[in-house]
């Protein structure tokens, strides 16, 4: 494999006044023109994950160990001002609601021109080069988008000119946080297929956040399966999905309603709710909600481990379901 | 017992444009007891409208909705003297439809009072029976709803909509906001919660595949109307319209894996209701459309057995 584009060895996320582990020990990377994707259930720390690797972890929260490595430099330790260069001209994000990223009172085109002057861009042409980015992301009428407020938009709209804004500047790596689950189910598709489209014509890496397998099942290269703020498994999104070897990945999808089921035979759920990633200890964090726990799994942690599918945090692997 | 919905329209007017918005324009279903209907679409089609509807909380601007025969918007107007309410309403997110200050025993006390449901020293048992009923432990009724987790306080929404005996439940998007790992339970629950009390169920969601695997009759609907309708197996199977082959192919499927295929299926995005368009209001982002579709308003019609298509262009 070729040399990583971005690598998280050990991150470990934590409060700031009571030190709360919400991240625990995360170590992954990401290749040139790869894409990752993170699956986990709200609190399963993956969008702190994806802030830390911009330096944007709200307040209250920060890393306390580990290191993320993007061109030799660490952006956990970068100044303010290393970090700055490299958001939005190498690594950009998208957020699941556009209102968040854009300015609610300023028109749409200035807002793009300004990410181009304040990250030192070439500003000679840049009027053309917001038109050129709108018209790239499919919006309709270019020059009215300039001259238009965010609320004139709709929410897909509004979705294509925050991915145009964090393309305008030809990032490396682009982070998304779930920015389709608001979205109706035709628009998602169509901001997919629009994400595809340019992720392959600029060859450009992206780390994928969502709650929905479905989503990323035909979108990324590679899955990471969060569970209490660790990682549980990894693996090719094909391994992944055919083949889980964490129970807690085999359970999830198992629970979900498949479309080629006709005599739509009861969802498999499973019992009880994830815990608070600091309450768990040396322990197999699904151990309580998992049918195959026993003694080892209570009293020590299981470390990810490669197996002949994928690579699972598990005393207790799934084994060959096909 | 049937739900009817007779050629049923709701008007809204705009007050600073005056604008009138058709949100639901024409819609007829019937539904026999004991059945689910699954009401899909995406935002703006007139699901949720619909769904307040029938539980009495908006008047049809013409056209009837009746339950057993009887209209139950005059119904709902009764509805603090009449002894139970045989339709009840279950929303999206339990957060917002409990009462952070109140233990979740009481919020379902106050059910069972306001109606006198039950005699006054038998409320506790009733509290009890119900949290029971829904899989939840009694000891937890002195709870607060932030104290549970998401699917518990949507057990929760369930037990107090279930304290009047109702007949009907209408669920809007009941596990949309739940985690993945929960929602297969509250759906289990749901199927069980059916069969064991002959509920009837208007089941909204704009996620086709629980809708799929709860709904004996499914409605697609699309700016205000329904495009098709029928038995969940010859909707989904089967489709006809090119509103619900839509639809079906933009579901994110998790058993279909890395052909990094994403084909957008429609173009364009959902028209301002406010400004609909003439003739079938889907012939803008339609792929069959011809030229006469902007003109020719579409009705519904059978094409096998109870599956109805409002399409001209399906032969």
């Amino acid at each position: 494999m070729s040399k990583p584009l971005i690598e998280i060895s050990n991150l470990t996320v934590s409060t700031t006044d009571d030190n709360r582990t919400l991240v625990n020990d995360v170590s992954f990377s990401i290749a040139p023109g790869e894409a990752v994707g993170v699956v986990g259930e709200s609190g399963s720390g993956k969008t702190l994950t994806a802030l830390s690797l911009l330096g944007l972890l709200p307040r209250g929260v920060h890393a306390t160990s580990g290191s993320i490595t993007y061109g030799g430099k660490d952006l956990l330790t970068a100044d303010r001002e290393t970090l700055r260069s490299i958001r939005g001209n190498e690594i950009a994000m998208i957020y699941q609601d556009p209102m968040t990223a854009l300015n609610p009172v300023m028109k749409l085109g200035a807002q793009l021109i300004e990410v181009i002057q304040s990250h030192g861009g070439d500003t000679s042409n840049a009027m053309e080069r917001v038109l050129t980015a709108f018209s790239e992301v499919g919006i309709p009428d270019p020059k009215r988008a300039y001259e238009s407020y965010p609320h004139e938009f709709s929410g897909g709209m509004r979705q294509r000119v925050m991915i145009a804004m964090a393309l305008i500047l030809s990032p490396q790596l682009l982070i998304a946080d779930e920015p389709t689950t608001a979205l109706d189910v035709t628009i998602q598709q169509q901001i997919l297929a629009l994400v595809m489209q340019e992720r392959r014509k600029r060859n450009m890496s992206m780390l994928w956040i969502t709650h929905d397998l479905g989503v990323v099942a035909n979108l990324v290269d590679r899955v990471i399966v969060m569970y209490a703020g660790r990682i549980v498994e990894v693996g090719s999104v094909k391994e992944v999905f055919t083949n889980p070897q964490h129970p807690y990945t085999a359970g999830l999808l198992a629970s979900l309603p498949k479309a080629s089921d006709k005599n739509r035979t009861r969802l498999l759920s499973i019992p009880g709710i994830p815990p608070k990633p600091w309450t768990v200890g040396e322990s197999c964090a699904f151990s309580p909600r998992c049918s195959k726990a026993d003694q080892q799994c209570r009293s020590s942690l299981p470390v990810l481990a490669t197996n002949t599918h994928t690579d699972a945090a598990c005393f207790h692997l799934m084994g060959d379901n096909s | 017992m049937t739900l009817s919905i007779t050629d049923v329209t709701k008007r809204y007017k705009i007050r600073v444009t005056r604008a009138q918005v058709n949100a639901l324009n024409g819609v007829t279903i019937d539904l026999p007891a004991k059945k689910t209907l699954g009401i899909v679409g995406e935002s703006g089609c007139g699901k949720s409208t619909l769904a307040r509807m029938i539980v009495g909380l908006e008047q049809p601007s013409s056209g009837t909705v009746t339950w057993n025969g009887e209209p139950i918007f005059d119904k709902a107007r009764n509805m603090l003297s009449s002894k139970h309410s045989n339709i009840q309403l279950v929303f999206q997110d339990p957060y917002s439809s409990l009462n952070p200050r109140q233990k979740i025993g009481d919020s379902i006390a106050e059910v069972l009072t306001v109606h006198h449901l039950v005699e006054k020293d038998a409320v506790q048992a009733r509290i009890a029976e119900l949290l029971t009923e829904v899989g939840i432990s009694p000891e937890l009724a002195h709870r607060y709803p932030h104290q549970l987790s998401g699917g518990q306080r949507q057990r929760v929404s369930i037990a107090r909509a279930l304290a009047s005996q109702p007949d009907l439940l209408v669920l809007d998007e009941p596990v949309s906001a739940l985690d993945v790992s929960v929602r297969a339970e509250v759906m289990n629950l749901l199927i069980d919660l059916r069969e064991r009390l002959g509920l009837t169920y208007i089941f909204i969601s704009h996620d086709l595949s629980m809708i799929r695997h709860i709904s004996d009759q499914i409605a697609v609907m699309y700016l205000g109307k329904i495009v098709e309708s029928g038995p969940w197996d010859s909707v989904l199977e089967n489709p006809q319209h090119p509103y619900t082959k839509a639809l079906i192919a933009a579901m994110p499927d998790h058993t279909e894996v890395g052909n990094n295929a994403y084909e957008a299926p429609l173009k364009g995005e959902v028209p301002d209701p406010a400004s609909m368009p003439t003739g079938c209001a889907f012939h803008l982002r339609c792929p069959i459309a011809v030229p006469s579709c902007s003109t020719n308003a579409q009705t519904l019609r059978e094409i096998e057995p109870n599956h109805q298509i409002a399409c001209q262009e399906v032969k």
